[in-house]
This record gives structure tokens, C-alpha cells and sequence, in this order.
């Protein structure tokens, strides 16, 4: 008796030691993802609700900050525009990734050579791209945009400057920072389907186009559906963008939620409003984010 | 000219390149794939011609080329943005910056991995479930209020929970590493790879007396080189693309990263600094990204498939 507590003392010590030895090589993460991600995420919403002193929270206010920031007059605008940056992202972003990772799989000729500019994209760093680009719209003939109308005598044109475009133009800048890494993802997947399949189906009478929609699309579409919401995710909380090459104009044309969030809390001295902002968007994205789980359960049961 | 006899069925086969058809939707394709190349290709060769044009002409000509190009006349080109813009100083932080990340994001988020792939704890599932929700947090919503923290890190002040000394982080390279740590990510990238490692090897290291850090560090990281490096590649990367949180939190211009210090330049550029030396501004920041590239291009193509996670 006696010795049978004493072997399941030793028992639980061991055990106790072995999570113990397991929780301190766990601890460095859970401490930097606590302090970096979990606690600003909650106290953002908690601190929403009080009144700041530059970046001190000091006393209790309910709901002032988000009436100040939805009576803004440019709240309407701020959210119309960002719901046209998911918009157009989609539009003009979705289809070339996918169209060109199936044209690259067809090719035999400089393939290579073809995948490594078409890949240069993703291996330039953001802050040149974006200030890259910032020249390449610039609206004097400087602009690459402008010399190349200017080659067939056409006159300069103010490319960002123009209010209506704004958004489409800083769209076309995002696609092209950001297709060749979506490509490639689909291309590896592309790799993976069994060609036996194709030649099952090219036995069965189908053309190149059924064979596409047939065989090779839906392999794919679990991926490029989790992908393409994750990227529109992602495109709601655009700042850079904005943020190098527009400043947000021309007179707030093309002012984000996330720029906006910026502009109270770094410039304007509104960090209240600001994490109030954050708070609106916080709750917008959740459930966006929610439909992203429920689709990938979806994706995972029918694989 | 390669003929098709190499092609792999796909879409299009064997069969159908024999016709005319087939044929002219292959052409398609190939023109689609050329004129996109073009498209990604151009805008980085505008940049090197302008870098390389003089300060006159890149206000007055609208021509591509720059009018003279001769080695001498080039290297006057580098060696003048170079003085113009000083990034020596922001070049060697951002070299200190990656060189942290690294370490953090191999460290913090490779032993995470390690002890949620081969530890069956109490608590290592919950905190698993916590990493895959943090990953489809929107990062957006946390800028203010880490910037918060920085400023009293790790708890700010008046806040009921503050306990001990808080210090003043803004200006040091801690916030930056910190994020590179906090990378859920990588965290479940780690995770996946490590499965694949047969639970025996660590029992029977455990067995000779190994200790957990050492298993780790002797023989997962070895064995799961591959993700290793396309991790530490991505942690690089980032100190030398990302001008946000360097611009946020440094506050000392000798402190600033290359990207930081090239957007602040941008809104003096009008004034002093003119496009083509800020062209080879441009250049300068991308050698580094295209080095790391140029060597370790294998594993970042690789480390590809590696890039789709699942939660």
C-alpha cells in the first residue's frame, strides 16, 4: 500500500515534470502572442470605451468615441471606398492569378525563363514597389505612364489625381504586387492533379475547355475559394497602399477604414475614435472571418 | 526550338496540338504568358533607366534610354545617390533588424511548433486552437493599441492590470522583433512539418537523455531544414519590404531601416531629391531581396507548397 502511493508520487512527479518541460519551450510563444495579438486585440475594444490623454486611457466614456467617429461626415465615404478597394481587388485581381498558373502548366517553351519574370513581382520588396509605382503614376511626363502616352503624342494624364479612378488605379498597383504569389500557389496545386485524369477525359470526347471546367477547375476550387476570401479579408484593410501613394486623396478619394484608422491615431491625435474604428472593423471582419472557417470545414469534408 | 513532344497532358495534349486548333489556343496561351512578363518585367526596367539617366534629362526628355551610358558615367550615377540619399547607416540597422527576426521567428515560433507537434500536454490543445484563430485576426485593428504598449511595454499605464515597471520601447528594434515572434503562421507551418517527423525519434532521444531544447535544436530543425530556411528567408525579407513599423516606432533617423527612411525621403523628394537619384534609391533597397532570392532560389520555390496552411 504504502509503496504503491509512493510509486504514483513519483508517477505524478514525472508526469509533472514532462508538462513542465513542455510548457517552458510553449511559454516564449504564448507570452510574445498575448502581448503582440491577444491583449492589444482585446484592449483595443476595451479602450474604445474610454476617453485618451494622448496615449493614456483615463476615464470611462460608453459610446462617445463611436458617436464621433459615425457622425463623422467622412465615415459613409471612408467604409463606400473601402468596400470599392474589396471590390475591384476582386474584379481585377481574381482572374489573372489562376487563368495564367493553368496557361504556365501548358507551356513547353521558355517556361523557365516565363516563371521568372512573371515571379519578379514577389521578390522586389513592398516600399519599392509602392514608391515604384507612386513614379509610375507620377501625372507630369516623369511618370513611365505619361512617356509612354507621350511616345503616341497623347498628353499627360493625372493618373491618381483622378478622383473617379483613384481606387481602380491603386487596385491594378495591388494586383500586380500581389499576383505572382497567389499564382504560384495555385500553379503548385495545378502540378499536383493526376494527368491520368486529363487522359481519362480526352478518352471520354471532351475538349481542351471541358477538360478545363471538368477536370482541372474543380481540383482546384476549394483552394482558390479560401484564397480569394482571404485575400478580400485582407484587401479591407488596406493602408500602405493609400498611404505612399495617395496620401489618401485627392481629397480623401481614396481613403481607406485602415488609412483612416491611421490618420486619428497617429496624426490627428484621435486615438479614442481611433480604436473605435478599429472596434467597427474588428466586428466587420469577425464574421467575415467566420465565414472563412465555416468554407474551409466545407472545403476539408469534400476532400 | 524545343518541340511539343515534351508536353505533359494537361489541358491541352498531345492529340491537340496536332491541330490547328490546338495549336492556335497553345500560341494563345504562350502570348497571354509573354505579354504578362512584359507587364511585371517593365516597370522594374523603367526603374534602372531612370536610375541611370542624369538629373536634366529625366525632367526633360520623355525617352526611355538614358543618353549616355558608359561604365564610368554609370558608376558616377551609383556612387552620387549614394552620397545623396545616405542609406549606409539605414542599411546596416536594417541588416541588425532581419538578423533579429530571425532568430525570433525561427526560435519563438519553431519551439511553439516542436511542443505542439510532439507533446500531448494538458493546455497544448487549447493554445493550438488560439494560434489558428490568431491567425485570421486582422492586424489592422492592432496597430494603436500595441503603439500603446510600446510606449509603457508590456502594460500601459493606468491600465488595472499594470503591474512592476513599464519600460519606453519606442526607438529600440524590440517592437519589430517582438513581431516577427508573434507569427501564428509560422507557428502552425513549424507544426505541420514537424508531424511529419516520426514521434520515435524524440522518444528515443528522450530515452539517451537528450533535453527538449536539444532534441529541438539537434535534431527537428535539421531534419525539417527546408521550412527552416524558407521561414528565416520570409523573416528576412520582411525587415528589408516593410516601411510601417519601423516608420511607427523609430523615431531617431539613425535608427531607421532602409524602407522607412526611403518613405520618408518620398515627401521630401519633390523639393530636394530628384526621381532618378531616388530611382537608385530604389535599386539599392532591392538588392538585398534580390540576393536573397538569387541564393536561396530553390527553397523559396519549394517552400511554395509549403505556403498553402491549412489551420
Amino acid at each position: 500500500m504504502k509503496a504503491n502511493t509512493k510509486i504514483s508520487r513519483e508517477k505524478r512527479k514525472q508526469k509533472l515534470k514532462r508538462y513542465l518541460g513542455a510548457w517552458i519551450l510553449l511559454l516564449p510563444a504564448v507570452i510574445v502572442l498575448y502581448l503582440m495579438i491577444w491583449r492589444p486585440s482585446f484592449m483595443g475594444i476595451v479602450w474604445s470605451f474610454f476617453k485618451m490623454k494622448g496615449y493614456t486611457p483615463t476615464e470611462f466614456v460608453g459610446l462617445d468615441n463611436y458617436i464621433q467617429v459615425i457622425t463623422n461626415s467622412d465615415f459613409g465615404r471612408v467604409m463606400w471606398n473601402t468596400v470599392q478597394y474589396v471590390f475591384w481587388s476582386f474584379l481585377i485581381g481574381f482572374l489573372p492569378p489562376l487563368l495564367l498558373a493553368f496557361m504556365l502548366n501548358e507551356i513547353v517553351h521558355f517556361r523557365t525563363t516565363l516563371r521568372t519574370a512573371i515571379y519578379l513581382p514577389a521578390i522586389l520588396p513592398g516600399v519599392s514597389i509602392l514608391l515604384l509605382w507612386y513614379f509610375i503614376y507620377f501625372p507630369n511626363e516623369t511618370g513611365m505612364l505619361n512617356m509612354l502616352l507621350a511616345k503616341f503624342g497623347v498628353d499627360p494624364y493625372v493618373w491618381l489625381n483622378d478622383s473617379r479612378f483613384t481606387i481602380i488605379f491603386i487596385v491594378i498597383e495591388m494586383t500586380w504586387q500581389g499576383f505572382a504569389a497567389t499564382m504560384f500557389l495555385y500553379y503548385a496545386s495545378i502540378q499536383g492533379i493526376d494527368t491520368t485524369l486529363y487522359e481519362a477525359a480526352t478518352l471520354d470526347g471532351a475538349n481542351p475547355f471541358q477538360r478545363f471546367i471538368h477536370v482541372a477547375l474543380p481540383q482546384m476550387s476549394g483552394l482558390v475559394v479560401l484564397n480569394v476570401v482571404r485575400q478580400m479579408i485582407g484587401v479591407f484593410q488596406v493602408l500602405q497602399q493609400p498611404m505612399v501613394m495617395t496620401g489618401g486623396g485627392p481629397n480623401g478619394a481614396s481613403t481607406s477604414v485602415g488609412y483612416q484608422m491611421y490618420q486619428y491615431g497617429f496624426v490627428q491625435g484621435r486615438v479614442g475614435q481611433a480604436l473605435a474604428l478599429g472596434t467597427i472593423v474588428f466586428a466587420i471582419l469577425i464574421v467575415a472571418t467566420c465565414f472563412y472557417f465555416y468554407l474551409n470545414k466545407k472545403v476539408e469534408e469534400n476532400q | 526550338m524545343k518541340r511539343f513532344s515534351g508536353k505533359q497532358p494537361g489541358i491541352l495534349n498531345q492529340i491537340d496540338l496536332k491541330s490547328f486548333k490546338g495549336k492556335l489556343l497553345y500560341w494563345i496561351f504562350f502570348g497571354v504568358l509573354v505579354i504578362a512578363a512584359l507587364c511585371t518585367v517593365l516597370p522594374a526596367v523603367w526603374m534602372v533607366l531612370s536610375a541611370f539617366k542624369s538629373t536634366q534629362e529625366m525632367y526633360s526628355s520623355a525617352a526611355f534610354l538614358p543618353k549616355e551610358f558608359s561604365p564610368s558615367y554609370a558608376w558616377e550615377r551609383i556612387t552620387v545617390a549614394w552620397k545623396d540619399l545616405a542609406l549606409g547607416r539605414s542599411m546596416i540597422n536594417t541588416f541588425i533588424v532581419s538578423l533579429g527576426n530571425v532568430v525570433a521567428s525561427v526560435f519563438v515560433c519553431g519551439l511553439a511548433g516542436f511542443i505542439l507537434s510532439k507533446f500531448r500536454v494538458p493546455g497544448t490543445k487549447l493554445i493550438f486552437v488560439m494560434v489558428v484563430w490568431t491567425m485570421m485576426m486582422p492586424a489592422i485593428i492592432r496597430t494603436v493599441p500595441t503603439y500603446m504598449s510600446y510606449i509603457s511595454f508590456p502594460f500601459v499605464i493606468d491600465d488595472k492590470l499594470s503591474i512592476g515597471t513599464n519600460y519606453n520601447i519606442l526607438d529600440t528594434y524590440w517592437p519589430i522583433w517582438l513581431t516577427a515572434g508573434a507569427n501564428s503562421f509560422e507557428i502552425i507551418l513549424f507544426k505541420n512539418n514537424f508531424d511529419a517527423i516520426p514521434t520515435s525519434l524524440v522518444e528515443s532521444a528522450k530515452l539517451d537523455g537528450c533535453s527538449n531544447f536539444k532534441i529541438f535544436y539537434k535534431i527537428m530543425l535539421p531534419i525539417a531544414m527546408p521550412v527552416v530556411v524558407y521561414v528565416a528567408i520570409g523573416a528576412l525579407s520582411v525587415a528589408w519590404s516593410d516601411y510601417f513599423t519601423p516608420y511607427l516606432v523609430l523615431k531617431d533617423a539613425a535608427k531607421m531601416t532602409t524602407p522607412a527612411r526611403l518613405f520618408m525621403l518620398k515627401d521630401s523628394s519633390a523639393a530636394s531629391i530628384p526621381t532618378n537619384v531616388y530611382m537608385m534609391g530604389l535599386i539599392f533597397a532591392s538588392i538585398p531581396s534580390l540576393l536573397i532570392f538569387c541564393l536561396f532560389q530553390k527553397h523559396i520555390v519549394g517552400g511554395i507548397s509549403l505556403g498553402a496552411v491549412k489551420g
